[in-house]
């Protein structure tokens, strides 16, 4: 391995760029907003209770993705608020373009659907009162299908790279993603920021023993004081609890890989970022209002975070993996990435781009990282991904009060 | 021979990018040349000790401190969980407790 190859995980990266034409993908215009990836009509539950209808439906039409809820039934206050527009959120999406919304009664639904309207585009409504749940998966398969027909008459047009957001997650990780794949989605990240679009990186408690690093690449101040104190939340709350957060970070497939510390991990992971400044710190699932690197604080498990960017409007998610998480998202089509030679033979039917190169042919970060961003391209403009041809998408949406 | 990398010249670390067999020689790569003998089989993705360690020092990869020696660690010894340990988010170790 040479050394150039190296030095990315943390050394500098000349970036060459201003050079190329505008980079365009193929996407859905939308009436509002940025352009989609997808152009799927989202069945989504209002509550936890219309899940086995949601998925009935989305089962029973082609074009269609499920997008179903743990709890918000028995939430209150801005606890409810919260999980209203957590789903609200992924409706919104521009991977989205339409929604069927399957309640339980009228108000919780409409108080999604108002949230949904202001982006144009349809939004119909079900509700398993009174009539139960067959009434209620006929009448939602009737008007999906009517949905994705109209949908599938939109056609792909040339768009602004700029338009993409893209979340940046590892999963599964040992020591081969930070000398790896994460640093090869770290060029990816600054290909993008560089030709004016925007990347996401969260995971706060993988930031515990690398934060100094990237709160120098803080562009003022406040951005630093407030990507400081979500990390210090994090660790408050492990002493809080009394505990050695060594049991779940590292987790015990990320030690099995080698990684030892939460502080190992965290250098690692802080490659996925890049060499871009930090324009802004996001709440879960919070929509960045500028372009550019942002951080969102939010939990770490891959099903949980990828929800959080789904909601927050990624269109694309770049997942580094080491020891292999096959995991994707519902919303927001997901690039598993992986240089463990090991992985990549065992989990191969999971994983969608191979960066063991750098170890085993001595090729640069660089040019893996320019390769993925080539991939990312094509994934945006129609590419299928594993996660996408084998169904393993989940949704999940954090808690973080309990129910009345 | 089994390769291993090392990313910063102050490392005392290096990670394995092949499996090797205890008293097999790694060749080391990157920020520092030269070779360890392992003192363990040591797998695929772990680290090997590059540069000796007494009980509580810091243990140094990418040049930043990823946690303490819990004993001293010797050169071409494995160096993970069983000799090394966090100094962050401690709660097990916070006062009062």
């Amino acid at each position: 391995m040479s050394r150039t190859s190296i030095r990315p995980v943390l050394g500098a990266i000349s970036l060459k760029v201003g050079k190329n034409m505008a980079k365009t993908f193929l996407g859905y215009r939308r009436a509002q907003g940025r352009a989609g990836v997808r152009n799927w009509i989202a069945v989504i539950s209002v509550m936890d209770n219309c899940n086995p209808v949601t998925r009935a439906i989305s089962q029973a039409v082609a074009g269609t993705i499920p997008v179903t809820a743990m709890f918000v039934r028995g939430q209150f206050g801005a606890d409810l608020e919260f999980a209203l527009g957590a789903l609200a959120g992924m409706g919104r999406n521009p991977n989205i373009g339409g929604v069927l919304l399957v309640g339980l009664e009228p108000e919780s639904t409409e108080a999604v659907a108002s949230l949904i309207r202001p982006t144009g585009k349809p939004v119909e409504r079900v509700h398993l009162q009174p009539d139960g749940t067959i009434e209620c998966i006929a009448r939602g398969t009737r008007l999906a299908a009517r949905m994705a027909l109209q949908a599938s008459q939109a056609r792909r047009e040339s768009c602004p790279i700029s338009d993409l957001t893209i979340g940046l997650e590892c999963g599964g990780s040992d020591t081969t993603s930070g000398l790896s794949c994460n640093p090869a989605i770290g060029r990816m990240a600054d290909r993008l920021v560089a030709d004016g679009g925007t990347v996401i990186i969260s995971e706060t408690s993988e930031f515990i023993g690398a934060e100094h690093l990237f709160a120098a690449r803080a562009i003022d101040e406040q951005v630093k004081r407030d990507f400081l104190a979500a990390v210090k939340r994090m660790e408050d709350l492990a002493v809080g609890r009394g505990v050695n957060m060594r049991d779940s970070q590292p987790a015990p497939d990320n030690k099995r890989g080698g990684l030892t510390t939460v502080e190992e991990k965290a250098l690692g992971a802080l490659a996925k970022a890049g060499k871009s400044p930090l324009v802004g710190v996001l709440g879960y699932g919070q929509p960045p209002v500028r372009q550019g690197l942002h951080f969102m604080d939010a939990p770490s498990a891959a099903v949980e975070n990828l929800t959080a960017f789904a909601i927050s409007g990624c269109q694309l998610n770049c997942f580094g993996t080491g020891v292999g998480n096959p995991i994707g998202n519902m919303v927001s089509p997901t690039l598993k990435i992986c240089g463990n030679t090991n992985t990549l033979q065992s989990m191969r039917d999971n994983l969608d781009f191979d960066v063991s190169a750098v170890f085993e042919s001595s090729a640069s970060i660089a040019d893996l990282g320019d390769q993925l961003y080539e991939r990312v391209t094509d994934v945006a403009s129609g590419t299928l991904v594993t996660s996408e041809l084998l169904n393993v998408r989940e949704t999940a949406v954090s808690r973080f009060e309990r129910s009345l | 021979m089994p390769r291993c990398i090392v990313l910063h010249p102050t490392d005392n670390v290096a990670t394995l990018i092949d499996t090797a067999r205890a008293g097999e020689d790694c060749t080391l790569q990157g920020e520092r040349q030269g070779a360890v003998r392992l003192l363990q089989d040591v797998a695929f993705g772990h680290k090997v000790c590059i540069t000796e360690v007494p009980r509580g020092g810091e243990i140094l990869k990418y040049g930043q401190v990823i946690g303490r020696a819990t004993q001293s660690i010797t050169v071409g010894e494995h160096a993970h969980v069983q000799n090394i340990d966090s100094a962050r988010a401690r709660g097990d170790l916070a006062e009062g407790r």
